[in-house]
């Protein structure tokens, strides 16, 4: 059984005049690394907040983490991690990057429940993991927006969660950056916990097999395993094969 | 409670009421600064102020008819602006100008049938007559406050930084969300006598603005800006009775003083011109 499991899903913004997902089936597996492709608005930050519930599924069922999102959305969330696509710290806002990546921690941890030596230690793992221990003490809004990008991730991988979703993570990374978190990322797959990352940027993706899905228009329009090299390749023949079928019509 | 230092009851009573509300408005100020939400304790403040109006009307006890009405906006604000949708202004701006509506009509029909005399103590309050009821309520709204943040400081932290990644990291947000409009809701309208409808607003905004010139940190926040609220508010009521002054607008203004100091010395603005 899949780790997500989302059947003929529909998503829609409150307001919106259709959905913005429609009719999306997919399964995802322990282990695996998820990439998603596809054209500006093609809805793959919707489909990243629909598994973790942020926005309410409209149509069709979906479990996550062996749960009913539906019904459990809250639960789902402590266990699924989200780089979020688009942040703004402003340069007053009064968290350093320690606090923020214990922050972590804090929605598995309960209501009342204060932080444990163990949510300290994995916090301090994490930044260690990402290499950002001398901006620890930082005031986080007084980071450049790589490294606000890397004090996120910390923050995910603290959080341990069984699946990990990122949304653009490597937009305001240098290749060097891009390199060294796609290794982390290839642990964290090979840990059993399996990836999901919206990227247009594929050039250190690890020498795994690939589950690619490429979306368009809120559906997925391929889904399957590739080689590493071929993501990019694949990508824009599928978009290409779209564009041309929308114009013949 | 403050008998052994102050020996004059009105002036102690004073001094206390003024100390329990800085603590709460202060405390709150913090994170409704840091979470934009001035605009809801404006609001709640004015329907605080409406609120009492209507009690006054009822002849029934002002602070509870506050109370009860500041509680029904904060209900009425959470649906709509817990979603942080570009209509929740439009809504407090709708619910603001209702409120201060039915106050100023029900204070203006109170003063033509002769029974409006009472209504200025909201406007601009009143330090000098308290129950000692009133100061075990400010007593309990301060405790109440202090115990939310302490209980919640995960949460609210969380939700400090961000909503969203605070949402996503599996925090109820909407939960300590609503519970912090309450809170409000309480403080302001427990305060609103003390201080004056007018002047609340001085209460929650200005210390935590004076705090967050020279704080980097949320915990140091949380206590820098009661301190400054109730040193200089303390300090108010003693140079009130001395050269008999009104209290309230004069713990405005000193605040607001602060404020201009704290800006003019702030860390955050000085820049390091030195060479490495
Ligand atoms: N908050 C919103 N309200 C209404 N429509 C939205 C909202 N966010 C995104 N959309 C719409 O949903 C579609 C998909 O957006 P998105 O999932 O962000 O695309 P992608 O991440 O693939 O670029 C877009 O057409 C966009 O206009
Ligand atoms: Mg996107």
């Amino acid at each position: 059984m899949g780790i997500i499991e989302l059947n003929d899903i529909y998503t829609a913004y409150e307001g919106g005049d259709k959905p913005v997902i429609r009719g999306l089936s997919l399964c995802v597996d322990p282990g695996e690394y998820v990439v998603i492709g596809g054209p500006n608005s093609a809805g793959k930050t919707t489909l990243l907040e629909s598994i973790n519930g942020l926005i309410k599924i409209t149509h069709g069922s979906a479990m996550v983490c062996g749960l009913d999102l539906r019904r459990h959305g809250n639960a789902v969330r402590k266990k699924v991690g989200y780089v979020v696509q688009n942040f703004y710290f402003d340069p007053f806002t009064p968290f350093t990057v320690e606090e923020v990546v214990l922050m972590g921690r804090y929605g598995r941890l309960g209501l009342l429940k204060r932080p444990s030596k163990e949510d300290f230690e994995a916090a301090s793992k994490a930044i260690q993991l990402v290499g950002i221990e001398d901006l620890a003490h930082k005031t986080i809004g007084t980071l450049s927006g790589g490294q606000q990008q890397k004090a996120m991730i910390a923050h995910n991988i603290a959080k341990e969660p069984e699946v990990m979703m990122l949304d653009e993570p490597f937009s305001n990374l240098d290749f060097h950056a891009r390199e060294y978190l796609q290794g982390i990322f290839k642990q964290v797959v090979r840990s059993g916990t399996p990836i999901l990352m919206v990227s247009h940027a594929f050039d250190g993706l690890p020498d795994i097999r690939i589950h690619l899905v490429v979306m368009n228009k809120g559906r997925i329009i391929y889904d399957r395993e590739c080689d590493s090299k071929d993501v990019e390749s694949i990508i824009r023949k599928e978009c290409a094969v779209n564009e041309d079928a929308r114009i013949s019509h | 409670m403050l008998e052994f230092l102050i020996e004059n009851n009105v002036v102690c009573r004073a001094v206390e009421a003024m100390v329990f509300a800085s603590i709460a408005c202060s405390i709150l100020g913090v994170i409704i600064s840091r979470m934009n939400l001035s605009s809801i304790g404006f609001t709640m403040s004015h329907a605080a102020f409406a609120g009492a109006a209507i009690g006054m009307y009822l002849e029934t006890s002002a602070q509870i008819a506050a109370i009860f009405f500041s509680m029904a906006v904060a209900a009425l604000i959470g649906p709509v602006s817990d979603k942080a949708k570009m209509a929740a202004d439009a809504t407090l701006g709708v619910l603001f100008a209702m409120s201060m509506a039915v106050a100023i009509f029900l204070i203006s029909y109170l003063q033509n049938m002769g029974r409006g005399l009472s209504a200025g103590s909201l406007l601009f309050g009143n330090v000098v007559s308290l129950y000692r009821e009133e100061i075990y309520a400010l007593l309990l709204v301060s405790a109440i406050t202090v115990i939310f943040v302490l209980a919640f400081y995960k949460e609210i932290s969380s939700i400090m930084f961000n909503m969203k990644i605070a949402e996503a990291s599996g925090i109820r947000v909407k939960v300590v969300y609503y519970i912090l409009l309450f809170i409000i809701a309480l403080s302001v309208s427990l305060t609103l006598n003390i201080v004056g409808g007018l002047l609340i607003f001085v209460l929650i905004v200005t210390p935590a603005s004076i705090a967050s010139q020279f704080c980097f940190n949320v915990k140091s926040m949380f206590m820098a800006a009661p301190l400054v609220a109730i040193s200089v508010s303390a300090f108010g009521v003693w140079a009130g009775f001395k050269y008999t002054l009104p209290i309230p607008p004069l713990v405005a203004l000193l605040l607001t003083g602060v404020f201009a100091i704290s800006v003019i010395l702030s860390f955050k603005r000085r820049i390091n011109y030195k060479k490495y």
